[in-house]
């Protein structure tokens, strides 16, 4: 059963159709949970007592950085299933998130440092954190710049595959990078295993702006991965019926 | 006789271009000399592995080589330890020779030897990947694209210059590059490998 849905899902064809009918649930869902979180988080969350309203940019900062990571590792999963199942559908989701990674890893770093000018006085830092993401930045580029040279697809899908499984070395290394060095940048205050550190009332807005924010992303990499499908396999007949 | 002696003197150039930058009566050389030191072992190593499978492409023995019962991961590896041999030996003396120039600590010299041995090995591998993504594009793509995965290295680099003139566990940081060389010798041929028949097909 569930293997039929998953054979069944991973044809482009049966995917467009079927992530249509779920992409409004999706959107409206997730935009809405957004907007409240943000609501919630800007209006009614108490001031922070050291750092004042500047704190309040944890709504977009957080959610973004998070996702800047959880995107790449979607990538790497999305290519060990293209490289070991040749799923076509796997070789287009990469190259539809890399540029929305490379994105969502912009806002991640740009808002890191305005909140960076309020809290440490300066607004870009050599410290471990913010360097390795700004190399999760640099080869999200690098990636989309590998994509674009290849004018056979194919050929470009397997090669792009390999560099993000060699690039996913760097994934553990930026998650733990403010555990392993002593550096300007906090370390985690929301974790699986520990308690929050995080008071309530600023923990629950974030939860939601987090839960919120991807949803509106994944409704990005789906929209991307339409244009991808309708690009690639512009020749296929069942296209032309879609359009 | 370009690809063994190009990187070399491109790495002698960079050193020696270095004092010349500064004020000569300078008496803190030393300051941002191991910096300058790995970026441009870093350098030299892009340099060296830019035509390592061009010309073997072009002349189709890569293909030839694929098809014959030989191990390709194996052959792949042979060819880094040479490249490994003839460049990255030569300049890591050279590197050992450069910092006895610099300061008048020997330890720092004698640390920085198998460091630079080390690193420059781990460059290698890490460029030659990046060249056989971008086989017949110009390599420089391939070694701007695996450039972030060596920056890490770098991290750890700079780290252990601090560690060594504090005196303080240098041997962890050699360590932990042994460590990653080790992972990476025995990686990244195979990936390669996969990478050209990729290119081949």
């Amino acid at each position: 059963m569930i293997k039929k849905f998953i054979h069944q899902f991973a044809s482009p064809k049966t995917y467009l159709y079927q992530i249509n009918r779920a992409y409004k649930y999706i959107f409206y869902s997730s935009l809405f949970i957004y907007t409240f979180s943000l609501i919630w988080g800007l209006l009614f969350t108490p001031e922070d007592f050291v750092q004042g309203n500047s704190f309040r940019i944890i709504y977009l900062h957080v959610p973004a950085s998070f996702l800047s990571q959880s995107l790449y590792v979607a990538m790497a999963i999305a290519s060990v299933t293209y490289l070991i199942w040749r799923v076509k559908l796997a070789a287009y989701l990469i190259i539809a998130i890399a540029p929305i990674g490379a994105m969502v890893t912009f806002i991640a770093l740009s808002s890191g440092s305005i909140w960076g000018i309020p809290t440490w006085g300066t607004w870009w830092q050599w410290d471990a954190r913010i360097t390795s993401t700004l190399i999760l930045f640099i080869m999200y580029l690098g990636l989309i710049s590998l994509h674009t040279s290849f004018s056979n697809h194919e050929k470009a899908d397997k090669l792009l595959s390999w560099l993000v499984i060699v690039g996913f070395v760097n994934i553990p290394i930026i998650k733990k990078s403010v555990d392993w060095w002593s550096t300007l940048h906090q370390s985690a205050s929301i974790t699986l295993t520990d308690r929050p550190s995080i008071d309530p009332s600023m923990l629950y807005p974030l939860i939601g702006s987090i839960i919120g924010f991807f949803g509106l992303i994944i409704c990005l990499v789906i929209i991307s991965s339409k244009v991808q499908i309708i690009k690639r396999e512009s020749t296929k007949s069942w296209l032309k019926d879609y359009v | 006789m370009r690809s063994w002696l190009g990187p070399i003197l491109l790495f002698i150039l960079i050193m020696v271009s270095y004092p010349l930058t500064i004020e000569f009566l300078e008496q803190d050389l030393e300051k941002g000399f191991y910096s300058l030191l790995w970026i441009s072992i870093l350098l030299s190593m892009m340099f060296s592995t830019e035509d390592i499978f061009l010309e073997d492409y072009n002349d189709g023995s890569l293909e030839q080589i694929i098809i014959s019962s030989t191990s390709f991961p194996f052959m792949v590896a042979k060819k880094i330890l040479i490249y490994w041999l003839m460049i990255g030996i030569p300049i890591s003396i050279l590197s050992f020779l450069f910092s006895l120039g610099i300061t008048q600590n020997l330890s720092i010299s004698l640390f920085l030897f198998p460091m630079a041995l080390i690193s420059s090995y781990i460059f290698l591998n890490l460029f030659v990947f990046g060249t056989a993504l971008s086989l017949n594009k110009g390599s420089v793509l391939g070694a701007l694209i695996t450039m972030p995965l060596a920056l890490p290295v770098l991290i750890v680099l700079g780290k252990s210059i601090i560690a060594i003139q504090f005196g303080i566990n240098y041997l962890e940081f050699l360590l932990l590059l042994l460590g990653c060389l080790s992972i990476i010798i025995t990686v990244v041929p195979f990936i390669v490998s996969y990478v050209i028949k990729t290119h081949l097909e």
